[in-house]
C-alpha cells in the first residue's frame, strides 16, 4: 500500500484520540461532580461540622460552576498537574498514582510474558496433536481456563499454592531495590500469584488462536511447496504460523494492555497489592475526584494508544488489509 | 475467544455435528441443569434462602442439608439454587436488552446503511470500549443507584404495585442496564462485518433492484443470515454476563441481601483465613459458577465449529 | 524479506525478555536457597534488622496532625508528633510537652508550663509556646482544610471567629513567655483537657510547614518518640526511634515497620514474617483453645465503641417509641455476640461501652423478649406499618455482613417484618444520613476521649450537630447541659457528674432512638520475644513501651 495512504490513516487515527479522551474525561468528571457524596464530607467522617465542610469546599473550588471546574482541571493537565488527592489528603495525584502504576505494570508485564511464552508453544503443540486424544483434552483445559474470571481463579490459586502447599505468600508485594531508588517486584515471590491469575487464562486464549492459525498454515500451499523443497518441517511451521498469527496476537496484546485496569481492581483487592487497581477502588469511595480522573485518563489513553499501534502494525505488516475495516473480498 | 468465522449460511447437518461432540452435549446439560435449578428454585429448593438457624452454623453435609450450612445456619444448597436464579435473570436480561436488541440492531444498521451512521455507531462503540468498565460501573452504581431505587419507590406508589423494590428488581435492572451498556459492542461488530459481506450479494442486489425498502431487506434477507452468528455470540454473551454478574455482586454492585448470588456467596467465603477454616463454603459456589462459565465457553466453541462451513 | 526480518526481530525481543525474567526468577530461588551470600546485595525490602518490630498497620490518609480525622492517620501521628498532654498506659491524662499546668478558679483558663529542651526531630531547636500557638491556629485556619479542628479546639475563646475568617488570631491562646502557654475556653468544660490529647492540638515545625506546604508530610519533622524513616503510599511506613525523646520510657526498638498492604496477617505471623497479627472470626475459636500453640500468645482488648442501629425519629412510624422498642426487643443480641461473632463482641445494653467512665453495669436495658415485642408492635399498628422500611448500611462488598443479615432474619422471624437492606458506600451513606433520608441506619461510634460527653451529649443532645436521629428530649437536654460544666476537682464531684450522665443514659435507652447492639472486642497474637506490646483501646502512642528480647 502506498506510503501516503498509511500516513493519512495514522493521522486520522491520531486526531481521533484527543476527542475520545476529552469525552471520557468529561463523562467521568460529570459523574463525579453530579453524583451524591462529597469528598470533604467523607474526610470528616462521622463528626461533621457542616459549616467547616462548606468552607473547605469553597476553598478547594468544589462549589464553583461545573464548567469552571472542568476548565480548571484541563488547564492543570496541560501543565502536568494532575490535581490534589482526597484519598491521601493534600498530596499531589502524580505522587500517588505513579508508584502504583509501576506496580501494576510490573505484574501485567510478567503475565504478558507468560501468556506468550506459554501460549504460543502450547498452541503449536496442540495443533500437531490434532487427531489424537490429546488435542481435545488440551483444548478443553484451555477453554476452561480462559472462561474463569479472576474472582474465581485467585481464591483457587491462593488456596492451593499459599494455604495448602505454602509455596507462595497469600498476597502483598515484596520488592528489591536497585540503584538505591528503583523498587522492583518482578523478582519476588509475590509476583507469582497475580502473574498466574492473569496469565493462565490469557495463555489459554493465545494458545487457541495459535492452534487455529497453525492448523490453517499446515494446509497452505506454500507450506507444502516448502516441504517439498526439503526445508525442515519445524522451521517451516514456525515461520509461517507465527507470521500469520502475528496479527491476531498483536491485537490480543493491544487489548490485554488496555485491559490493565479492569482486571487489576479485583486482583489487587483480593491479593492486597498496592497497585493502580486497588487505588481506583479506594478512590471511588473516597470521592478522590482528581485521582479517579487520572486513573480513567491513563486507562483510556493506554487503550486508545494500544489499539492505534495494533491497527497501524496490522496495516504495515499485511498490506492486503484495507484500512476501512471491510473484510477482504 | 476465536471469533466466529465469516462466511455463508450454516452448513447442513450442523446439529448433527454439534450433538456428536460429547463435550458440547455435556456443557449443554450443565447449563440446562443450572438454569433449570435457578428458574425452578422457588419450588425445588429444600429450604428458605433467608431463614437463619444460629444453633446449626457451619454444619457439614447431612441429609437435612446436603451441602451443609453457612455462617448463619442457612442451607447452602438452597442458596446456590437461588443464586442460579439471580444469574438467570441477569444474564437473560442483559442478553435480550443488550446483546440482542441493541447489539444486533445497531450492527445491522451500521453495516447496511454504512457511511455516517456506520461511523457514528462504531465510534460510539470505540468510546464505550475505551472506558475502563469496572471502574465506571463502580462509579455509576455509587452515584446512580440511590436515584434508581427512589425512582422505583415512586413507581410503587403510583401504580400501587408493592414489593417491586423489595424483590430487588431495581438492582437487577441497574446491573443489566450497566452490563448492556458495555455489552452491545461485541455483537454489533460481528453483525456489522457479516452484513458488510452480504450487502453486495446477489439476492440483496436483486431485492433492491425490485424496489424493496431497506427495512424489508434488513429484516428479510440480512437478519436470517446473521442468525447463526448471533447464536454463537449470544452464548458468549450469556457467559460473559454470568461472569460479570459474579464480579459485580462480589463488589457489592447488584442484588441486595438476603437474595443470594454466586458473587456474594463467594465474597462471604473468600479470604485466606476464611477459606482455610471453611473451604466448602467457597468451593460450592465457585464450582457451580465455574462449571457454568466453562460450559458456556465449550458450548460457544462447539457451536462455532458446528455452524461454520469449515470443519475443524 | 522485510516482513520476515521484522518478524524475527519481534520474536527475538520477546525471547530476550522471557529469558531476562526467567533469569531473575532463577536468581531469586538460588539466592534464597543459599541464604544470601556475596551475590545478595539486594535484599527483599523491607529488610529485617535487629530490634525491629514488624506488623500490619492501617493505610493513613495523611500524616499532618491538623488534618487527621481518622484512626488510621492518628495511629502514626501519635508516634511521630506530640502535644501538651498524653495518655499513660492506664489511660490517665499525663504531662507530655507540658510539664505541668494550672487551672484557674473559674475553670476556664489553663496555664501550661512547657518542658525545656524538647527538640524537633532535626535537632534544630527547642519547642516553644509560640510553636503551639502557631500549630493550633494553623489547624483552625480555613486554608489548611482541617475538617475536625473545631471539634477539638472549638471550645477555645476566639476559635470559631478565627475559623470563620473573622479574626486575625485566636485570642484564647496566649503566649505568656517562651515556655508558658495560656489557653482560655468558653466555659468550664472538664473534658477539654482530654481533647488536647488528640492530634489536632499537636505541635508542628513552622519553618518546615511554610517552606514546603504541599510535601512536608512525606518527611515530617515532629517531636514524638519516633521519626518517620519512610512512607511508601499504600505499601509501608517505617519508623525509627527519636534519640532526643524526653519522656520515660524512651523507645527501645531500633525500627518499626508497618505493612500497609499484603496477604493474610495471621498467615504471615505463623510464618514469622510479622510479630503481631489480629485474630479474626475464622481463627478465634481455634486460638482460644488452650491446646493451640497460639493460645499463649493471644491477648484481647475491649474496644471503646458501640455498634448500633439508629432510627430516624422524625419519620413515622419511628416517631412512635413502641415501634422502636419492639424492633429492639426482637433482636437476640446475645446470640449475635456469642454465635455470629464468636464472642468477639459483648452485647450492648446501653450507649456507653465498658471502660468509659460512667458506664453503668446496672443499667436497665431493653431485653430480648419477642412476645413483648410483638405485643408492642400490634399495639402500635401491626407489622403493616413497617412494610416499606429500609435499613441503610454503609459498606462495599458482596454482603452487609452476618450481623445485619442475622438481624434481618430475626425481625422476620419474631415480628413478621421484612425491612429492606440498602447497602451504599460511605460517601452516599453520609449524605443520606445528613439529609435525614433514611428510616433506620446502622453504624458504630468510637470514643475519641474518655468522657461520657463524647457519647451522650454529642449524639443525643437535641441541638448537637452530630445528632443524626433527630432525637429530642428536654429532660435529657437539661441533664446533659448540667453535666457539661459540673466541677471535677474532687472524686466526689466527678462521681456526681457521672451519675447525671447515667440518668440521662437511662432515659435515652428507654426512649430507644438507638438500638445499641454490640461493643466489639478484638483479639491479637504477639510473638513471645516482643515484650510490652499492647493494643490501646484509644489511639495513643504506645510503641515506646515495647522491648524485644532475643
Amino acid at each position: 500500500m502506498g506510503r501516503d495512504q498509511l500516513w493519512s490513516y495514522i493521522l486520522r487515527r491520531l486526531l481521533w484520540i484527543p476527542f475520545i479522551l476529552l469525552t471520557v474525561s468529561l463523562v467521568t468528571f460529570a459523574l463525579g461532580r453530579f453524583g451524591p457524596g462529597d469528598p470533604v464530607r467523607v474526610l470528616a467522617g462521622q463528626r461533621a461540622d457542616l459549616e467547616t465542610i462548606q468552607r473547605i469546599r469553597q476553598e478547594r473550588g468544589l462549589d464553583d460552576n461545573f464548567f469552571v471546574q472542568y476548565a480548571r482541571y484541563l488547564r492543570g493537565i496541560f501543565r502536568g498537574d494532575l490535581g490534589i488527592s482526597f484519598k491521601y489528603y493534600g498530596l499531589p495525584v502524580t505522587e500517588v498514582v505513579l508508584p502504583r502504576l509501576w506496580v501494576t505494570f510490573q505484574y501485567n508485564l510478567a503475565a504478558l510474558v507468560l501468556i506468550f511464552a506459554l501460549g504460543i508453544p502450547a498452541g503449536i503443540w496442540a495443533a500437531t496433536q490434532q487427531g489424537t486424544w490429546r488435542d481435545p483434552l488440551i483444548m478443553g483445559t484451555l477453554l476452561a481456563l480462559a472462561a474463569l474470571p479472576a474472582v474465581l481463579v485467585v481464591p483457587l490459586l491462593q488456596y492451593i499454592f499459599s494455604l495448602r502447599l505454602g509455596w507462595l505468600p497469600t498476597g502483598g508485594w515484596e520488592v528489591r531495590e536497585f540503584f538505591g531508588w528503583l523498587e522492583v517486584g518482578l523478582f519476588s515471590k509475590t509476583i507469582v500469584l497475580p502473574m498466574l491469575a492473569l496469565g493462565l487464562p490469557g495463555a489459554a486464549g493465545v494458545a487457541r488462536l495459535t492452534r487455529a492459525q497453525t492448523l490453517e498454515v499446515l494446509e497452505e500451499d506454500y507450506v507444502r511447496t516448502a516441504r517439498a523443497k526439503g526445508l525442515r518441517e519445524r522451521v517451516v511451521l514456525m515461520r509461517h504460523v507465527l507470521r500469520n498469527a502475528l496479527l491476531p496476537l498483536a491485537t490480543l496484546m493491544g487489548f490485554a494492555m488496555a485491559a490493565l485496569l479492569s482486571g487489576s481492581i479485583i486482583l489487587e483487592t483480593l491479593l492486597g497489592i498496592p497497585g493502580i487497581g486497588s487505588y481506583a477502588f479506594e478512590a471511588v469511595f473516597a470521592r478522590d475526584y482528581d485521582g479517579i480522573m487520572a486513573i480513567v485518563l491513563i486507562a483510556a489513553t493506554a487503550f486508545v494508544v494500544a489499539n492505534l499501534v495494533v491497527d497501524i502494525a496490522y496495516a504495515f505488516i499485511d498490506p492486503r488489509v484495507r484500512l476501512e475495516g471491510k473484510p477482504q473480498s | 475467544m476465536t471469533p466466529p468465522q465469516e462466511g455463508m449460511l450454516p452448513a447442513p447437518g450442523a446439529w448433527g455435528r454439534l450433538l456428536r461432540r460429547r463435550l458440547a452435549v455435556a456443557s449443554l446439560m450443565v447449563i440446562v441443569v443450572i438454569y433449570g435449578a435457578g428458574i425452578l428454585a422457588p419450588w425445588l429448593a429444600p429450604h428458605s434462602f433467608r431463614e437463619i438457624d444460629l444453633a446449626n452454623t457451619f454444619a457439614g453435609p447431612s441429609l437435612e442439608h446436603p451441602l451443609g450450612t453457612d455462617r448463619l445456619g442457612r442451607d447452602v444448597l438452597s442458596r446456590l439454587m437461588w443464586s442460579a436464579q439471580t444469574t438467570v435473570i441477569i444474564s437473560a436480561s442483559s442478553l435480550l436488552l443488550g446483546g440482542l436488541l441493541w447489539g444486533t440492531g445497531l450492527g445491522l444498521l451500521a453495516g447496511y446503511l454504512g457511511g455516517r451512521v456506520d461511523n457514528i455507531i462504531m465510534r460510539l462503540g470505540d468510546i464505550l470500549a475505551s472506558l475502563p468498565d469496572i471502574l465506571l460501573l463502580l462509579i455509576i452504581t455509587a452515584t446512580v443507584r440511590p436515584r434508581v431505587t427512589d425512582f422505583f419507590r415512586d413507581v410503587e406508589r403510583w401504580t400501587g404495585l408493592e414489593g417491586i423494590v423489595e424483590s430487588g428488581a431495581p438492582d437487577y435492572i441497574l446491573v443489566f442496564a450497566a452490563l448492556s451498556l458495555f455489552g452491545w459492542v461485541g455483537m454489533a461488530r460481528i453483525v456489522r462485518s457479516q452484513v458488510l459481506a452480504l450487502r453486495e450479494s446477489e439476492y440483496v442486489l436483486a431485492a433492491r433492484a425490485l424496489g424493496a425498502s431497506s427495512l424489508h431487506i434488513i429484516l428479510r434477507h440480512l437478519l436470517p443470515n446473521v442468525s447463526h452468528l448471533m447464536v454463537v455470540a449470544a452464548t458468549q454473551l450469556l457467559g460473559t454476563a454470568a461472569g460479570a454478574e459474579v464480579v459485580l455482586s462480589f463488589l457489592g454492585i447488584g442484588i441486595q441481601p438476603p437474595h443470594p448470588s454466586f458473587g456474594s456467596m463467594i465474597f462471604e467465603a473468600a479470604g485466606p483465613r476464611n477459606m482455610l477454616a471453611h473451604p466448602h463454603l467457597i468451593f460450592a459456589p465457585a464450582a457451580v459458577v465455574g462449571a457454568l462459565l466453562m460450559a458456556f465457553s465449550f458450548l460457544g466453541d462447539a457451536l462455532n465449529d458446528a455452524l461454520s462451513p469449515r470443519r475443524r | 524479506m522485510n516482513q520476515e526480518r521484522r518478524l524475527t526481530f519481534v520474536l527475538l525481543a520477546a525471547a530476550a525478555l522471557a529469558v531476562l525474567v526467567a533469569a531473575g526468577v532463577i536468581t531469586v530461588l538460588i539466592d534464597r536457597g543459599e541464604g544470601g551470600g556475596p551475590s545478595s546485595q539486594q535484599q527483599p525490602l523491607p529488610e529485617r534488622v535487629a530490634g525491629e518490630l514488624r506488623l500490619f498497620g492501617p493505610d493513613p490518609i495523611t500524616l499532618d496532625p491538623a488534618l487527621a480525622a481518622d484512626v488510621g492517620s492518628a495511629t502514626y501521628i501519635v508516634e511521630i508528633f506530640s502535644g501538651l498532654v498524653t495518655f499513660d498506659k492506664d489511660l490517665n491524662i499525663v504531662p507530655d510537652i507540658a510539664e505541668r499546668w494550672e487551672v484557674s478558679a473559674d475553670g476556664r483558663t489553663y496555664t501550661f508550663r512547657l518542658r525545656r529542651g524538647v527538640l524537633f526531630h532535626d535537632g534544630s531547636r527547642m519547642v516553644t509556646a509560640q510553636d503551639f500557638k502557631y500549630s493550633m491556629e494553623r489547624a483552625l485556619n480555613p486554608r489548611t482544610g482541617s475538617t475536625v479542628a473545631l471539634t477539638y479546639l472549638g471550645d477555645i475563646v476566639g476559635a470559631r471567629d478565627f475559623a470563620r475568617g473573622r479574626a486575625q488570631e485566636v485570642t484564647g491562646i496566649k503566649v505568656i513567655d517562651d515556655f508558658t502557654l495560656q489557653i482560655t475556653i468558653d466555659a468550664p468544660k472538664s473534658y477539654f483537657l482530654a481533647k488536647l490529647t488528640y492530634p489536632t492540638a499537636y505541635v508542628v515545625k513552622r519553618e518546615q510547614v511554610e517552606g514546603n506546604p504541599r510535601g512536608w508530610t512525606r518527611q515530617p519533622i515532629g517531636t514524638g518518640p519516633f521519626k518517620l524513616r519512610e512512607w511508601r503510599l499504600g505499601e509501608r511506613i517505617v519508623l525509627e526511634p527519636n534519640p532526643d525523646y524526653y519522656l520515660e520510657p524512651k523507645p527501645s526498638l531500633s525500627r518499626v515497620t508497618f505493612l500497609l498492604a499484603g496477604g493474610s496477617p495471621l498467615t504471615m505471623y505463623e510464618n514469622g514474617e510479622v510479630d503481631v497479627a489480629p485474630v479474626g472470626i475464622n481463627d478465634i475459636e481455634r486460638v482460644r483453645d488452650p491446646r493451640d500453640p497460639l493460645n499463649r500468645e493471644m491477648k484481647q482488648v475491649a474496644e471503646l465503641a458501640t455498634y448500633y442501629i439508629g432510627f430516624n425519629v422524625r419519620r413515622p412510624p419511628f416517631n412512635d417509641p413502641r415501634v422502636r422498642r419492639a424492633l429492639a426487643m426482637a433482636i437476640d443480641k446475645d446470640a449475635l455476640a456469642r454465635v455470629v461473632l464468636r464472642d468477639l463482641a459483648v452485647p450492648a445494653k446501653g450507649i456507653l461501652p465498658p471502660g468509659i467512665p460512667g458506664h453503668n453495669p446496672n443499667l436497665q436495658g431493653l431485653p430480648f423478649d419477642p412476645q413483648e415485642a410483638r405485643r408492642l408492635l400490634m399495639e402500635a399498628g401491626g407489622p403493616q406499618i413497617l412494610q416499606d422500611v429500609t435499613l441503610l448500611v454503609s459498606g462495599v462488598g458482596g454482603t452487609p455482613g452476618p450481623v445485619i443479615e442475622a438481624i434481618q432474619a430475626m425481625w422476620e422471624q419474631h415480628l413478621g417484618v421484612r425491612p429492606r437492606i440498602q447497602q451504599v458506600e460511605f460517601a452516599t451513606f453520609l449524605q443520606q444520613v445528613d439529609r435525614g433520608q433514611f428510616d433506620m441506619m446502622t453504624l458504630g461510634w468510637i470514643a475519641d476521649y474518655l468522657d461520657p460527653e463524647d457519647f451522650l451529649d454529642i449524639l443525643f443532645h437535641s441541638q448537637s450537630l452530630d445528632n443524626r436521629t433527630g432525637y429530642t428530649n428536654p429532660e435529657v437536654d437539661r441533664l446533659l447541659e448540667q453535666a457539661r460544666t459540673m466541677p471535677t476537682d474532687t472524686e466526689e464531684a466527678r462521681q456526681a457528674r457521672l451519675r447525671i450522665y447515667q440518668q440521662a443514659e437511662q432515659i435515652i435507652v428507654q426512649d430507644s432512638p438507638w438500638i445499641p447492639l454490640l461493643h466489639p472486642r478484638s483479639a491479637y497474637v504477639v510473638k513471645p520475644h516482643v515484650q510490652g506490646y499492647f493494643v490501646p483501646p484509644l489511639v495513643m502512642e504506645h510503641l515506646r513501651y515495647v522491648r524485644l528480647e532475643r
